[in-house]
């Protein structure tokens, strides 16, 4: 029932739902609200943990764990290998090293499930304790939460994060290690598995190297690990895949089943292996399907990654595209790997590369199956999907269906960018839908859109360039006086748009158009007060305005505020005044004074 | 003049590419788009007919040309151009021919396939309409290979001398018979091909014209008497062609080339019936030319003896007469052979070498070709993919993969069939809880509506499980039979009196405990136990007053 619940395009996100007043109306607000409200919950489980006692009394029957505080003090204080255990549990790295040593000090041993949960702790975390912003203590679910916030910030903060953490020469790892009566596979696997995920990459090489010569097999996740660093550690695209092929083969000698991990951490090894990688990549799918493990999404990704490399000359094998789209079509995925969320917005990147607008639509729909949603993840990813797609319909497609999408997609799924709205705006252009402009600028002035000085003065030369229905005329002016009003006040709390002389001629001119003189009339001062000068041509429409009406006095005004502009057409304007108006003999005099005026002048 | 010739050739151009087409279709649907740049060329060769410029634009463009070409480029003459452009046309429908069937190795074969086959196009509507002798001189230009490889040196002597008969006053007085010589496309080309000395062959009139004599001959007895009516366009013809024969020019070819050339093909016909084709179109071209001047004799071996007769006459006036007779008597019957396996086979000869043609792809090498590629990058940033031609759409029929999965494998792991015994479910590492958590987090959703929202809080554990059970969070005590609950007398075996006050307050606990739904059997355990040590405690008070009984 929740797959098939009717979703109003028109409404916010769930999760806003609750206070209407928290509704996001740009793609910041989005961000920052829904932040809050999980910072909210953050710190209220905070304030939970942190004073479990006041937070005792179980109301609910049968119990909710959730609902109750999580210890995450120590309690045991003593130095035994139950508070080592107690220490690993929380995940508190230092903590546990320390009383590690303690008990190596006291003459105990520990044993050898504990010690190597202990190397496990180290190496996952790198020797460093889980980072936590400002709350070294927060526990588990908030620490959870964290991440998630942190995630949701972006790309940048997260390589930010990768980069700090490096394997360090001789860390806590390495001398527990050394210090061990027995590696086992299990303490060996854990200590490539850090040096790979922190960056050692030639040092888990070695390592692996020591455990062989231990006459010890390695377990299929060292495997995993250093397949995915086999590219680090070689330069040449076939030594590359020679090591991996290596590294295969041994997995096989040692009677180890690779996973779907193993697999694609293999595909995501050959994206870096350059020519080699198509012909290997579909061998490696024929093998997966021979051992009978289902491709992820992850997989796939990693496929198109390497047919569809950004920037590569020749986009021969086209169909590939099609043929995993084919594949895929009508499944519903289940999230196998951390990868698997990579699909969605790389395959809409294909697509927009290719322009290839029905796989756009099959990409689209397979979303559509099932869980499959949940695959597209992080709001940071979903608007790069999104906005990829839209990007892509406003090139391809008719703009009936642009805006049937649009309705669909823009309040509720996507906020799109200056840029993804002057997609759309040149989707109306090319198909003579202009008419459609002031609702589109509703919709930018929604979006907060309206300070972009490039997107409203695009917008505004559309308008003013051609000639239109007079009702259409009128919604234009309505929506350039509205363009201006947002000039004028923009003083505000805002950034204030900055007058172009192109923005204010292209307004002058919508006004004109649609019979409103006064306004026109007001533009064309505003041009003095703002130090700009209108075009000839402006001047030009508004002769042609004033002789509709048959007005001479404001004939008079505008040949007289050309000239104050130093217009060179001044004389020409006063001249064709001169021709076209019944003019008293007191204004005749005028306009030939500036005309020769104008005249001397130059 | 020359625009008969044209427009001639035009029809004829036509009717071929249906003949072609309608071959196409039979194949596969593929061809379909085989034959596209074919029409196209078509257009384009008639278009380009009265532009030498484009002509030699149109060979420059080709890679190895056969010898022909190069001789008939040489030729002044609106006709040859003309002529040429036939050819010229030839040649790309061969080079598209080339296009689709390009296995490097088997280059040289296919294109000679690609010739014979569009030669022997044009041949069948030309014999069908018996059109003029200008499109059939036209066809003759295209055929000279076969023929010059089998010459020897000693004929093509004699052939020379044919050929300067061709140009002396002599020959103009017998002009039926040039004519019929003439009309011979073999002759013309050998004509062509093996003029290098003329100089001093000069001399030999008489000979030459018993020579031409002889030719007519070999042609009639091989070929059908064809209808007379074809007699007439052939006369009409006639004055052209003894321009076209004067307006030849003398030059000189490389024998070496004609050596090498035969060597390549002498390799190549082992495997192929090609030549035989060759040679069929030839014949069947003679067929539509040949004059019913002399009826067929009867046959001396498989010639008539009257053929025979006329070659040993012949021979006779040559200086090695045995010699040349022989040459010429092998060279009839091998015509003679050719010409029944085109009477028997002519209808199936385009099917057969179509079927014949490989069609291959060549693996790369096309990709880099296509201009469209270059212009990755442009003002949108996007850059733009290559249209899809209507090569592209060939290459890309041609290298369809059936499936992604259809291919190769890497070929190191043996999928065993055995269910794999599992080992490792013991504890998770916090490896294991780390990597699910990572793949938690980067599916974590938001709830979209109420409904799940309230999936997840059940999953969670905050909602009721469905369907409304009221034991939920009972599971534990769902283990504990009821008499566990109700019957608890038991409990007061040990530790209590057996009788007496004590004993009765007890019992009254212990049917309040079985009637209290609320306790756990540990919780009403350890209510009788708390009873059991106090009484013990007591036990010196009770004793005193008597009450307590054991």
């Amino acid at each position: 029932m929740h797959n098939h619940h009717f979703q109003d395009p028109t409404a916010p996100h769930y999760m806003f739902q609750d206070d209407p007043y928290l509704t996001p109306r740009t793609s910041a607000e989005f961000k920052l609200y829904s932040l809050s409200q999980e910072s909210g919950r953050m710190a209220a489980n905070h304030i939970v943990n942190k004073n479990p006692k006041f937070f005792q009394k179980d109301f609910a029957e049968p119990h909710i764990p959730c609902l109750m505080p999580e210890t995450m003090e120590l309690c045991i204080e003593e130095v035994s290998e139950a508070a080592l255990l107690e220490r690993i549990m929380l995940r508190k790295v230092k903590a546990a090293v320390d009383m590690y040593d303690q008990l190596l000090q006291a003459g105990t041993t520990v044993s050898p499930d504990a010690s190597n949960d202990l190397l496990d702790l180290i190496c996952l975390y790198g020797d460093r304790d889980p980072v936590q912003d400002d709350k070294p203590e927060a526990e588990d679910v908030a620490q959870e939460v964290q991440e998630e916030g942190r995630r949701r910030k972006g790309r940048l903060r997260r390589a930010s994060d990768l980069v700090r953490i490096v394997w360090r020469e001789n860390n806590n790892a390495e001398r527990i290690f050394n210090l061990l009566p027995e590696r086992d596979t299990r303490a060996y696997s854990a200590l490539i598995r850090g040096m790979v995920k922190y960056g050692a990459h030639v040092k888990a090489f070695n390592t692996y190297t020591d455990m062989l010569n231990n006459r010890l097999t390695a377990d299929v996740h060292t495997f995993n690990a250093l397949i995915s660093a086999a590219p680090e550690v070689r330069e040449r695209y076939t030594e590359k895949w020679d090591l991996i092929v290596d590294l295969l083969n041994q997995m096989n000698e040692q009677k180890v089943k690779p996973n779907l991990l193993t697999f694609n951490a293999l595909l995501k090894a050959l994206r870096r292996c350059g020519s080699l990688a198509r012909a290997q990549s579909l061998h490696t799918l024929s093998e997966m399907k021979a051992m009978g493990i289902a491709p992820s999404l992850a997989s796939f990704d990693h496929v198109l990654g390497i047919f569809y490399k950004a920037a590569s000359p020749s986009q021969g094998q086209t169909d590939i595209l099609q043929e995993v789209m084919t594949e895929v079509a009508g499944r519903t995925f289940v999230a196998q790997d951390p990868d698997d969320v990579n699909f969605f917005s790389s395959a809409m990147r294909i697509c927009l590369d290719t322009k290839d607008i029905e796989a756009a639509y099959k990409v689209h729909d397979l979303l559509r199956v099932g869980e499959n949603w949940r695959m597209l993840g992080d709001s940071f990813q979903q608007s790069i999907y999104y906005g990829r797609m839209f990007n892509l319909l406003c090139m391809m497609e008719h703009i009936d269906v642009v805006l049937k999408w649009y309705k669909e997609l823009i309040p509720s799924l996507y906020y799109p960018n200056p840029q993804g709205m002057r997609d759309l705006l040149q989707a109306l252009d090319t198909d003579n839908r202009l008419d459609m402009i002031p609702q589109i600028w509703k919709d930018i002035r929604r979006m907060g859109h309206d300070n972009k000085s490039d997107l409203v003065d695009e917008l505004l030369s559309l308008m003013a360039r051609d000639k239109h229905s007079p009702e259409i005329q009128e919604s234009f002016a309505v929506c350039a006086l509205d363009v201006k009003s947002l000039y004028e006040q923009g003083q505000g709390a805002r950034m204030a748009l900055e007058w172009t002389a192109t923005a204010m001629t292209n307004i002058t001119s919508v006004l004109l158009a649609a019979q409103k003189k006064q306004q026109a009339w007001d533009m064309l001062k505003l041009f003095k007060t703002k130090n700009r000068v209108p075009s000839e041509e402006l001047m030009e429409e508004f002769l042609a305005s004033i002789k509709s009406s048959n007005d001479p006095q404001h004939a008079m005004e505008l040949v007289q505020i050309s000239a104050s502009f130093c217009l060179p057409s001044t004389p020409k304007l006063a001249e064709r005044v001169l021709q076209a108006f019944e003019l008293s003999e007191e204004q005749k005099t005028i306009l030939s004074e500036l005309e020769v005026s104008t005249e001397v002048s130059e | 003049m020359y625009r008969i010739l044209l427009l001639s050739v035009c029809p004829v151009r036509n009717r071929a590419l249906h003949v072609y087409i309608r071959e196409a279709c039979l194949r596969s649907s593929k061809c379909d788009i085989v034959s596209l740049p074919i029409c196209r060329a078509t257009n384009g060769g008639v278009f380009n007919a009265f532009g030498t410029s484009s002509v030699i634009h149109c060979e420059k463009k080709e890679g190895p040309l056969p010898p022909k070409e190069e001789n008939s480029a040489l030729k002044d003459g609106e006709q040859k151009v003309a002529v040429k452009m036939v050819g010229e046309k030839v040649i790309e429908l061969q080079d598209y021919v080339k296009m689709v069937a390009e296995q490097s190795e088997q280059r040289v074969g296919v294109k000679m396939e690609g010739v014979t086959e569009s030669v022997k196009i044009e041949e069948i509507p030309v014999k069908m309409d018996s059109e003029k002798m200008e499109e059939i001189q036209t066809k003759t230009a295209l055929l000279p290979i076969p023929e010059v490889k089998l010459e020897d040196v000693k004929e093509s002597e004699e052939m020379k001398e044919i050929m300067l008969a061709s140009k002396t006053e002599e020959v103009k007085q017998k002009l039926e018979v040039t004519m019929a010589v003439v009309k011979e496309g073999e002759t013309i080309v050998e004509i062509q091909v093996k003029t290098e000395e003329v100089v001093d062959v000069k001399k030999e009139g008489d000979k030459v014209v018993e020579e031409q004599m002889l030719e007519v001959n070999k042609e009639e007895q091989q070929t059908e008497a064809p209808p007379k009516d074809e007699i007439q366009p052939v006369k009409s013809g006639k004055e052209s062609l003894l321009d076209l024969l004067g307006a030849m020019k003398v030059e000189v070819t490389n024998k070496r080339k004609f050596k090498a050339l035969k060597v390549q093909r002498t390799s190549e016909t082992a495997a192929r019936p090609m030549p035989a084709a060759m040679e069929s179109t030839t014949s069947m071209f003679q067929e539509a030319t040949g004059m019913a001047d002399v009826p067929a004799p009867a046959p001396s071996e498989t010639l008539s003896p009257e053929l025979v007769a006329a070659v040993s006459a012949a021979a006779a006036t040559l200086p090695s007469q045995s010699q040349a007779e022989s040459e010429l008597l092998k060279k009839l019957r091998q015509h003679e052979a050719i010409g029944e396996a085109q009477k028997n086979g002519d209808v199936n000869n385009i099917g057969v070498i179509i079927a014949d043609m490989k069609v291959g792809k060549k693996p790369n090498g096309r990709q880099n070709a296509r201009p469209a590629n270059q212009i990755r990058f442009d003002e949108d940033g996007r850059g733009y993919t290559h249209d899809r031609g209507i090569t592209a759409e060939l290459d890309g029929g041609l290298r369809r993969r059936r499936s992604l999965f259809s291919g190769k494998r890497l070929n190191i792991f043996t999928p065993s069939t055995e269910p794999e015994a599992d080992t490792d479910i013991a504890v998770p590492t916090l490896w294991d809880m780390e990597l699910a958590n990572q793949v938690a987090l980067s599916t974590n959703q938001m709830p979209r509506n109420g409904f799940e929202e309230m999936i997840q809080w059940t999953k969670e554990g905050r909602l009721w499980q469905y369907p409304i059970n009221n034991e939920a969070g009972l599971e534990a005590e769902a283990q504990v039979p009821f008499h566990e609950h109700v019957f608890l007398e038991k409990h007061l075996e040990e530790g209590f009196p057996r009788q007496g006050p004590v004993r009765h307050f007890m019992e009254l606990v212990v049917s309040g405990l079985a009637k209290n739904p609320y306790y756990t059997i540990q919780q009403k355990r350890e209510h009788i136990a708390w009873f059991r040590d106090y009484f013990q405690q007591k036990e010196e008070v009770l004793k005193e007053a008597e009450v307590y009984l054991n």
